[in-house]
């Protein structure tokens, strides 16, 4: 699957948050969006994981535009994972219970908890694990559905330098899933196979590696 | 209660027109014989109504009964009463352990017998023959309880109302929809459990609201994971439902306990002996669950909107 963005505008508040963005990300690869606090990556990685609107703009999976869809939450449940800065895991379940949350098939969980080094943690809760171990929890919640993208928002952002490289890792196992990752952090320049440079809200620089 | 009192007995009840209060009213005993006579009337009780110091207690309920009255209550100990004796309710008797005699309005009765009575407000009283009790209370009759063969009351209350200007016969529910104590009580209740709903529905708005404003990264990601808005807004309202059953569960229990308890305090004389019906449970119940639903449904509503955005912007990120 092709992810597509045209001419992609965002104001925030009257400020001009994204100028013309025109990109394409290839599934089944590592696609970083680096750059400086404020350069717009955060925003179009939410603009291209459907979770903000544009100011004007498209945005295409293959040929389905996002604007064309009719149910969204059916189309992100069925296509796309997130991984944010904080693990976000729900307190009061277990981590299973927490990749399992929305999953579409949770006999998959297991395959997923073995693969993600943590599945003697399947029983214990978000506030008994570390921080490493907690954030590939939430990988595996992102990736239960087996979607086409992961979006991952400053995803080592609370991590050391261990388990962020644990993390880049993993990422680069599971083959057949696109990672969409926002990050400051310049480790990633390693794992990515595609780099897009942010500055100031315009695309400096697009270069495969 | 005392409306339980009455509905218990006779299919139609006789006192002074236009009285606000059956304590008040005064009517001509003979009266009774010639209601009697009435065709398919089977019983008339007469009734004097009254209350009284008796011995230390500062107030209790008289109720001076014509004889045919006597085997309403239930002999657990000694006799009914005759002349200048008087039999008492079984809370009394334990109040004021077990007197032989008992002083009312400054005369002395002999104690003939104890009875009991489910109706917690003729427990807590004492029973007198009608003579005693005219004395006492100088009046004739206060009211006559009439029991008919299966028949029209309406019909046999017009025909009691034409024997004499002064009286008022209505049937027993008639009497009791109209009478002023209990009107008063009906809508003040009415009022109180109008404001308590609204009270309860804001509660649960407010608690609700705080829960979800606590849960906003959980239904955040919920909504990132592909949630739907509807999938959200019946999670939380099914979360009340559960909470709110088990309230109602609890407040059930713990209403059976305190009306037990406060209707075997020696100190109420069985004056207050609430009861929870089979009906009244379950219309609880069933105002429970709109409570819980109307309660929950705009918190639901706004958790169904949180913004998974926020996550991200939680990060600081932009």
């Amino acid at each position: 699957m092709r992810l597509k963005a045209q001419h992609i505008e965002h104001f925030y508040a009257q400020e001009h948050i994204l100028h013309d963005i025109n990109l394409e990300i290839e599934s089944s690869c590592i696609t970083a969006i680096v750059g400086e606090s404020g350069s717009g990556k955060t925003t179009l990685l939410a603009i291209l994981s459907s979770l903000l609107r544009a100011s004007s703009g498209s945005v295409h999976y293959d040929d389905i535009s996002l604007e064309a869809i009719k149910n969204i939450d059916e189309f992100r449940k069925k296509n796309i994972g997130f991984v944010f800065q904080f693990h976000y895991l729900i307190d009061y379940l277990n981590i299973e219970e927490n990749i399992t949350l929305n999953a579409l098939d949770a006999t998959k969980s297991s395959v997923l908890l073995k693969a993600l080094g943590i599945k003697h943690l399947a029983s214990r809760y978000s506030d008994e694990v570390s921080g490493g171990e907690r954030q590939r929890a939430a990988i595996a919640r992102a990736l239960i559905n087996d979607p086409t993208f992961v979006f991952a928002d400053e995803p080592t952002g609370n991590l050391d330098t261990k388990n962020a490289i644990g993390v880049f890792e993993l990422f680069k196992e599971f083959k057949e899933t696109g990672f969409v990752v926002a990050t400051h952090d310049k480790k990633i320049i390693d794992y990515a196979d595609t780099i897009i440079e942010m500055e100031d809200g315009f695309v400096k620089n697009i270069y495969t590696q | 209660m005392y409306s339980t009192m009455l509905k218990t007995d006779g299919d139609i009840i006789v006192t002074q027109k236009g009285i606000s209060d059956t304590f008040f009213s005064d009517i001509n005993r003979s009266l009774g014989l010639k209601i009697e006579k009435i065709e398919n009337v089977k019983k008339v009780n007469t009734l004097i109504l009254g209350a009284s110091p008796v011995n230390n207690l500062p107030i209790v309920g008289i109720y001076g009964v014509s004889k045919n009255r006597f085997e309403n209550y239930r002999l657990i100990r000694g006799k009914y009463p005759d002349l200048h004796e008087v039999m008492v309710g079984e809370k009394i008797n334990n109040i004021l352990q077990a007197p032989k005699t008992v002083t009312i309005s400054k005369k002395e009765f002999k104690v003939s017998g104890v009875y009991k009575s489910d109706i917690g407000f003729e427990d807590g009283g004492v029973v007198i023959g009608l003579e005693d009790a005219s004395s006492i209370f100088h009046k004739s009759a206060s009211l006559f309880l009439v029991t008919l063969d299966d028949i029209n009351k309406q019909d046999i209350s017009a025909q009691i109302n034409a024997l004499d200007d002064g009286i008022e016969a209505k049937t027993t529910d008639e009497f009791i929809d109209n009478y002023n104590q209990f009107k008063i009580i009906k809508i003040s209740s009415d009022v109180i459990s109008s404001l308590a709903f609204l009270m309860g529905i804001l509660g649960i708005v407010s608690m609700m609201s705080m829960v979800v404003n606590d849960r906003k990264v959980e239904f955040g990601i919920m909504r990132s994971l592909g949630f739907s808005s509807r999938a959200i807004i019946i999670k939380l309202i099914a979360e009340t439902l559960i909470v709110a059953i088990l309230a109602y569960l609890c407040a059930i229990a713990l209403s059976y306990l305190i009306l037990d308890a406060i209707g075997h305090m020696e100190k109420f004389q069985g004056y207050i002996n609430g009861d929870i019906t089979p009906s009244l449970a379950i219309s609880v119940f069933f105002i429970s669950i709109i409570m819980a639903t109307l309660g929950s449904l705009l918190p639901a509503i706004w958790a169904s909107r949180v913004d998974p955005m926020s996550l991200i912007l939680q990060g600081g990120a932009r």
